[in-house]
């Protein structure tokens, strides 16, 4: 209901910003709008500035002293006056800075005389926002038209100053504060005035009408100045009464007219606009600042109610009609800050003017109202208990055609702006949803494809595993060496397979071959291939390899990643290289081993057939079937190979166990190049260069059958 | 209390509340009393439940009596305080033709004497005096509980205009009188306002302010109820 109030319960005045621009103003900016405000911000900070400097030229220059208004020339008595609520602000600070400038001015002095008329000039001007706020302004242009003499206007506005003063120095005073006193300081300032006006000599000659006119305007000066002090004080419980009261009347939403027994008539467009009005008063009450208009507010709330009640009664309204009228009014409106308004109306008011006069009986009715409205209870509004209560909590609604023609409007109303969300939500939700089939339709392709891509390089690269076929001579070989050597011996041995079959690479493997020929490795050899070959296995081709099931070794399975880079380190090669001087060289082929494993990282290469291929291709290439076909080709070319040159791999011997061995074993002289590769570089870092250049080499063989082995040399 | 404006000032303001239950004419009593002596006026048009009227006392004394009209309903007198906070004076007002009203009255009296004490003037009115013959409450029995209370008695009939006048003018009396003994007796006084007003609100600067304002009394009362103050 209130928010359908068709009045603005603030005139438009009001609201403008108090310079007169046009804008909207806005309290938390005095009153002003943000552009005016920072204006004057602006200003005064620069006055400030100024007037330091200033206070300073003038104590210096005019050694007498005296009070700022005096100096300037702004300052006509009758403007300064009008703002009683500066005067104490302003000679605070002032009352300070002499002290803390005295030693200025001297050193003022020394501004040129241009200057110093230009810092005048800058003095004169700030001053000038200070003066008019549009109240102030007001209260001037009342104070002039009062019809009393000006020693009498003159007494009155040091009175308004003094009583100003005191409220101020009480509200500053650190002790603890009582609303009581502060009241009683300013109905004895009443008192006091009152009895000036009536009995001072300077206000001899003036009627009484005009003596109760200056008694009204000093309260009204000093109200509207102490208005944000005294209002609602800290120190007094008032907001929350307020809000209790507001929480109140929020629960009595559901109270109609015929629960108090008033005569509105709610369903009539015409009482309801007179409600209407009668509200848009009863709120309006808060956005006065004295006392008196607050009263006059309210007076003119309660003429629209007996207007109302003329209208329906007939006649003219008692109070037994009106009351009721009231009280649905205030419960109807819920006005804001309705106890901080009562308590400062009758706080500080002249204590006369709420005992009696129509103003004082409105109030009073309307603090009645609010007392029946806090003590309301079932009874006073002739209605059982439980149900009261139950309407109270809101368990049950009460209903009436006016009540819920609004709530059927408000509900009408969130329906729509729920429907429109709604909407909203729907298309986000569809948009969300194609998102998410589009996305799923992705994945699937996305796994079509490479399922596809996989399964197309597997049909063309078909990994078939042969068994090993060692030659028996090697066998033979190998079984002196162990019977001879050492288990870490045979170890080092292990990782050297491991390493050179890991890589696939047949040149490594074919040098690591060598090794282990030198070294008589045998049974050992085989299981060390087959965990190689595994680890590529499970790096490159994963689960889809048909590694798994052409692999029979069960040994296979403790093959990782981990146990083919352990024993690698430096320091494990280098305790082993000084154990014997088979292993040492081992160790400097490990370390062209481990070089390979940084190098060529083509691990993944399914077999030792794919070494064959162009290096540079190694990995990306896996899946161009170009490629393919060329490893494919090439993967045949190590076979006729191997039977030609030395180059035969483990590896290769794992892939094809037809190819004859025998040529590939010979290469025991290779030994001691290989140590002085070594030697050529440092020990730490083995020769890099050195064997990838051997391998190059070995490389160019291997695709060129048609070279023989010598050439690594 | 501080009813008046000021002590030195020219009128002196006085203000009554009217008490008891609904439907006993409270508001036809003040509405026939200012019908009558201002034939047309206006304010009454509007509304019964506020009132002020200009009287002249006997000494030539002005004073302007207001005259608060109170909701009757049951469910509000919790909230008499409020309205009698303040006043000079109360009208009981009961028809005699309905013993729950006059029990109603004890009730106010009693209330009235405890939170106010003796500084308000009491008087019980009964009213409707043209249904005589449906009366319930003897004059005599009215009149003995006005005595032990410390009241004055009057019998009205709005309806017929019987009393009214009467009525106002005792009841100007009455708080004449009060005014007077709280004056010399007001040592104890809430505010020191009402302790400030009391040396010089005596008689003397009273009567010499209402001479001067005698001319000016006149328009301004006029102006005063045109606007209901």
């Amino acid at each position: 209901m209130a928010n359908r109030a068709p009045m603005l319960r603030i005139g438009q005045q009001d609201l403008k910003c108090r310079q007169g621009c046009g804008f909207y103003g806005n309290t938390q900016f005095d009153g002003l709008c943000s552009k005016c405000f920072r204006e004057r911000n602006d200003k005064q900070r620069k006055k400030q500035r100024a007037s330091e400097d200033h206070e300073a030229l003038y104590t210096g220059a005019s050694s007498a002293g005296g009070t700022m208004e005096h100096k300037s020339p702004q300052h006509s008595l009758s403007l300064g006056r009008a703002k009683p609520k500066k005067q104490p602000e302003k000679e605070q600070p002032h009352n300070e800075t002499p002290t803390a400038s005295s030693t200025m001015p001297r050193k003022k002095f020394t501004v040129p005389a241009v200057l110093q008329k230009t810092l005048k000039n800058k003095l004169a001007v700030p001053q000038q926002p200070r003066v008019p706020s549009a109240t102030e302004k007001q209260f001037m242009l009342q104070l002039r038209q009062l019809r009393i003499p000006d020693d009498a206007k003159r007494k009155l506005k040091s009175e308004i100053q003094r009583l100003d003063h005191e409220i101020r120095k009480y509200m500053n005073n650190n002790s603890t504060k009582n609303v009581d006193e502060l009241s009683d300081l300013v109905q004895n300032a009443y008192t006091r005035v009152a009895d000036i006006v009536h009995n001072d000599q300077r206000f001899e000659i003036a009627t009484n009408e005009d003596r109760d006119s200056a008694i009204d305007f000093f309260e009204k000066v000093v109200m509207t100045q102490n208005h944000n002090l005294l209002f609602s004080p800290y120190f007094t419980t008032d907001e929350e009464s307020d809000i209790k009261v507001q929480k109140r009347i929020r629960q009595l939403s559901w109270i109609t007219a015929k629960h108090l027994d008033c005569s509105i008539d709610e369903v009539n467009a015409e009482a309801r606009d007179l409600v209407y009005n009668a509200i848009s008063e009863l709120v309006g009450i808060d956005s006065y600042y004295s006392p008196q208009e607050k009263l006059l507010c309210t007076v003119r709330c309660c003429r629209h109610i007996f207007e109302l009640l003329k209208r329906s009664t007939g006649g003219p309204a008692s109070a037994d009609d009106f009351l009721p009228a009231l009280i649905f009014v205030v419960l109807k409106a819920n006005p804001v800050r309705l106890h901080s308004n009562l308590n400062f109306v009758n706080r500080f008011t002249n204590a006369s003017r709420v005992m009696s006069g129509e103003g004082g009986y409105y109030f009073t009715n309307l603090c009645s109202a609010i007392a029946f409205i806090e003590n309301l209870n079932g009874e006073s509004l002739s209605i059982g208990a439980e149900e009261f209560d139950a309407l109270m909590s809101g368990e049950q609604t009460y209903s009436t055609p006016w009540e819920s023609a609004l709530l059927a409007c408000e509900s009408l109303h969130l329906i729509s702006e729920n429907m429109k969300c709604m909407e909203q939500l729907q298309k986000r939700n569809s948009v969300i949803a194609t998102g998410i089939k589009d996305f799923e339709r992705e994945l699937i392709e996305f796994q079509r494809e490479v399922t596809e891509k996989v399964d197309t390089v597997m049909a063309k690269a078909p990994l078939t595993l042969l068994p090993i076929k060692t030659p028996p001579f090697l066998i033979s070989q190998a079984r002196a060496h162990l019977s001879q050597d050492g288990v870490e011996a045979v170890a080092g041995h292990y990782q050297t397979n491991l390493l050179s079959g890991g890589l696939g690479q047949h040149q490594l493997s074919a040098k690591s071959k060598e090794k282990e020929l030198a070294t008589h490795e045998d049974s050992h050899l085989e299981a060390a291939h087959t965990l190689a070959l595994k680890d590529t296995s499970i790096g490159s081709v994963g689960r889809l390899s048909p590694l798994h099931q052409n692999l029979p070794q069960p040994d296979q399975l403790f093959a990782s990643p981990i146990f083919n880079y352990t024993p690698f380190d430096a320091v494990s090669l280098l305790e082993e290289s000084s154990e014997n001087g088979d292993v040492l060289m081992l160790g400097s082929e490990f370390q062209g081993g481990l070089t390979n494993i940084n190098y060529d990282f083509d691990l993944s290469d399914q077999s030792g057939e794919n070494s064959v291929a162009d290096e540079s291709k190694l990995n990306l290439d896996e899946f161009d079937p170009l490629v393919q076909q060329r490893q494919q080709i090439a993967s045949t070319v190590p076979n006729s190979a191997a039977e030609l040159s030395l180059l035969d791999t483990t590896t290769d011997s794992l892939i094809d166990c037809d190819v004859p061995l025998a040529g590939a074993l010979l290469p025991s002289p290779l030994k001691p190049e290989v140590a002085n590769y070594r030697g050529f570089s440092n020990f730490d870092i083995p020769s890099i260069s050195c064997n990838t250049g051997d391998f190059s080499s070995l490389n160019q063989d291997v695709n060129d059958p048609g070279v023989p082995a010598p050439s690594n040399k | 209390m501080s009813s008046r404006r000021t002590g030195a000032g020219p009128t002196l303001n006085f203000k009554a509340v009217l008490l008891g239950e609904g439907c006993v004419g409270k508001t036809s009593l003040v509405l026939r009393y200012m019908e009558d002596k201002f034939n047309t006026q206006h304010l009454s048009t509007l509304q019964a439940s506020f009132v002020t009227k200009k009287v002249t006392l006997p000494d030539e004394q002005r004073a302007q009596l207001n005259i608060w009209d109170t909701a009757g309903q049951e469910r509000f007198h919790a909230l008499g305080p409020i309205y009698y906070r303040g006043s000079d004076g109360a009208l009981l007002v009961y028809d005699i033709t309905d013993q729950d009203s006059f029990q109603k009255v004890k009730s106010w009296v009693r209330e009235l004497k405890q939170m106010r004490g003796s500084e308000i003037a009491l008087i019980i009115v009964g009213n409707k005096t043209d249904l005589e013959d449906q009366r319930a409450i003897s004059y005599e029995t009215a009149l003995r509980y006005a005595q032990t209370v410390g009241a004055q008695y009057v019998e009205t009939s709005a309806k017929e205009n019987e009393g009214v006048n009467e009525l106002f003018e005792l009841l100007t009396q009455l708080m004449v009188e009060h005014y007077g003994s709280k004056q010399q007796s007001d040592t104890n006084a809430l505010r020191l306002q009402n302790s400030r007003l009391a040396p010089n609100a005596g008689a003397i600067s009273i009567s010499d302010d209402a001479e001067a304002d005698q001319e000016n009394g006149h328009a301004a009362a006029a102006h005063r109820s045109c606007c209901g103050i």
